[in-house]
């Protein structure tokens, strides 16, 4: 016999004879609220996130410029090309391309004229090139209201180091796929997901582990940012 | 009564460690109040309770069928699942896999299951480097230490401490500012991320239905874990398996509140095996290693198994009065506080575990705090019961305990021999005090009146005294 059967002979033997306790079908109730995008901002910034709202229109450009500044950016690296569409984020490739194919500037904004990089899927980035970058930006699969957090998923095209090793990352959330709480999350989204990884992001990585002395930024971001979209 | 072995005089040594007192006051407090306020915001805390207790009662009384589920959806997904029948089976799996692939150092993340099989001293011997990334963890394992508690590995050392091991062992200017602390620690563990071939983690759930692995963390080094290294090798006891991915929601929710007190934390990972063809990065292999290490035979005792049930917040060690007292170490186990004293001397035995039942004072705190309701204090009877019938049946000659028991109890049916046995205890009480000889005659209770003052025995008995106001 391989372990695998030994193993589970005990288990059963164990339990042979036993009554089978009930598994409980109703979810207790989670809580639901009037303005979620104002819960979501709130545990958003408590966990140590900084929230913006893009939703109006210009808006976005202003915050990529903030997101840039207050995180000493010289280059956003997008985690796909879809992005732009998903969003509605105009662009416009750069002049000064440098013949790599993959710089360009976001031009919508009349002040500010931003530079970032772009994924082409014939390139992915190294891990090198991403523990020395400075920003990333992904989409948030979803938003939950009750605890500030945002759901990213690996789809095909993307990978787990993206989001992960650059200082500080920025997501970008539709007010449409804010919800309420984890449950809609833990019922649907996640029995349904394809990719290797799901993970739930509420802020910047953080410490209690020295006195119970907060700190912020350990190994994952330091800085966490997300801006709120249509 | 248990003999004076290995905890008690770990007691003595943790009460006299001033430092160790002050580390130990100042962090439960604050782990304590913290976990008291996040709970206090959910009004249906009880009914969440109660419904994961029901989860977990269910998913034990038929843990084969959703292990086995659980294995179909891991497989499913490009995982391979182990069985590993003892701690050693389960540690051989990770060495023989670094060996076979010729790795030199893998990064780990926190997991409670690889200091119980204990797998950093075994790869140590194959000199294979296994680097601690959990800032606590890493901690502990640059003094060359073991955990003191669930969460907070290195919870009995001050900043001050931490400074001089950090100056000593990284080489890093002494520096008390806990920021300076981390950003040395990220930087360090940083280059071992991007290098190491093999990430092992632990797991808090494993999703039946959906084949996920759920790592819990706030410092981003379990993602590092699993993301950077080609090959994530999951270490899961059988217990942590859940049916459902709808159970996550209440179980996320009673874990990080009592745990940290946060209403969620930095990180949920939920991992479905290895990277698809069509993702750009994660690791090629991922393995799940189900380890059992005597948990099966805890399954046998319909009412011991909800010991199974713990979803390792920590709760019950901030709260519980000895604990509080002697801190992680004095346990010399890997799990301490109440949830040690149940789930140690169970996974070996009473005889490996004489004195883990016994490391309580049956105050209850650590029943009223824990989040799926695990009855620790009568738990721990039990295990006194079976702990002393082992004993009983292990003594060949009868025990002095049971023999005083014997003599008391016949003095004790018989009013007569009572008055009579009792004055003159009193008498010889009173000849041995005014002669000094008290601590003499006392010594075979001496382990009960070395730390209790002993007491002057009542001028007259009860009786005696009824009889006086009577008469008046």
């Amino acid at each position: 016999m391989n372990s695998r059967s030994i193993l589970l002979n005990r288990i059963r033997l164990a339990c042979a004879g036993a009554d089978v306790h009930e598994l409980p079908s109703q979810i207790p109730d989670f809580p639901c609220y009037s303005d979620p995008v104002a819960q979501f901002c709130q545990e958003l910034e408590a966990a140590g996130g900084v929230f913006l709202d893009g939703r109006r229109s210009g808006k976005l450009a202003e915050n990529l410029a903030t997101v840039i500044r207050a995180s000493d950016s010289t280059e956003i690296y997008w985690e796909s090309q879809e992005l732009f569409h998903r969003y509605g984020i105009p662009f416009s490739p750069s002049k000064t391309c440098h013949g790599v194919g993959d710089l360009l500037f976001y031009s919508h904004h009349p002040d500010q004229e931003v530079k970032f990089p772009l994924l082409l899927e014939s390139r992915p980035y190294g891990k090198s090139e991403l523990a020395a970058s400075s920003l990333s930006v992904s989409p948030a699969r979803c938003g939950i209201a009750e605890t500030g957090t945002i759901v990213h998923e690996i789809v095909p095209g993307t990978g787990r180091l993206f989001s992960l090793l650059p200082p500080a990352q920025l997501i970008l959330l539709s007010e449409r796929d804010l919800i309420m709480n984890s449950t809609e999350l833990f019922e649907h989204m996640l029995p349904e997901q394809r990719g290797s990884s799901l993970t739930l992001i509420t802020g910047p990585s953080r410490t209690a582990d020295v006195e119970k002395t907060l700190i912020i930024g350990v190994h994952g971001p330091k800085k966490m940012f997300v801006i709120l979209l249509p | 009564m248990i003999k004076s072995t290995k905890i008690n005089r770990n007691v003595q040594a943790a009460l006299s460690d001033k430092q160790l007192q002050k580390n130990l006051r100042n962090t439960l407090a604050t782990s304590l109040q913290m976990r008291d306020v996040s709970v206090a915001e959910v009004p249906n805390w009880d009914e969440l309770s109660q419904y994961a207790r029901d989860v977990k009662l269910h998913t034990l009384s038929r843990l084969d069928y959703y292990l086995e589920m659980f294995e179909r959806k891991v497989v499913a997904q490009g995982g391979k699942v182990i069985w590993a029948e003892t701690g050693q089976d389960a540690v051989d799996f990770v060495v023989e896999l670094a060996q076979e692939r010729k790795i030199k150092k893998l990064v780990k993340s926190k997991s409670m299951l690889s200091e119980e099989i204990h797998l950093n001293a075994t790869l140590e011997q194959m000199q294979i480097e296994s680097i601690e990334t959990d800032l606590g963890e890493y901690i502990v394992q640059l003094a060359g230490e073991t955990p003191s508690h669930l969460l907070a590995p290195a919870l009995h050392k001050s900043k001050e401490e931490i400074a001089d091991l950090f100056a000593k062992e990284l080489g890093m200017e002494y520096s008390g500012d806990v920021d300076e602390i981390t950003a040395t620690a990220r930087q360090v563990l940083r280059k071992h991320f991007l290098d190491a071939p093999l990430g092992v983690t632990g797991v808090n759930f494993g999703v039946a239905e959906t084949g996920s692995v759920v790592v819990v963390e706030n410092e981003g080094n379990a993602r590092l874990s699993v993301s950077v290294p080609k090959i994530h090798i999951a270490l899961m006891g059988i217990e942590k398996v859940i049916p459902r991915a709808s159970d996550l929601a209440v179980f996320l929710k009673l874990l990080i509140r009592s745990a940290t007190g946060q209403k969620i934390t930095s990180y949920v990972n939920c991992l479905n095996g290895p990277r698809r063809p069509e993702e750009l990065a994660g690791p090629d292999e991922f393995y799940l290693v189900l380890v059992d290490n005597g948990r099966s035979k805890i399954l046998a005792d319909e009412f011991l198994r909800q010991t199974l049930a713990c979803i390792r917040c920590g709760a019950c060690q901030n709260v519980c009065p000895v604990y509080q007292r002697i801190g992680g170490h004095a346990y010399e186990s890997t799990y301490q506080g109440p949830i040690g004293a149940i789930l140690t001397p169970q996974l070996t035995s009473h005889k490996a575990a004489p004195e883990h039942a016994f490391t309580s004072s049956l105050c209850g705190a650590c029943q009223e705090i824990c989040p799926v309701g695990i009855e620790i204090p009568h738990i721990l009877l039990k295990l006194r019961e079976q702990a002393q019938n082992e004993k009983n049946n292990r003594a060949s000659t009868i025990s002095v305990e049971r023999l005083g028991i014997v003599l008391w109890t016949r003095v004790m049916c018989n009013p007569r021999l009572y008055v009579g046995a009792t004055r003159w205890v009193r008498r010889l009480w009173r000849v041995f005090e005014k002669n000094r000889l008290l601590g003499l005659v006392l010594i075979p209770l001496s382990r009960w009146s070395k730390h209790r003052a002993v007491p002057h025995p009542a001028p007259h008995s009860f009786r005696e005294l009824y009889r006086l106001s009577e008469d008046s």
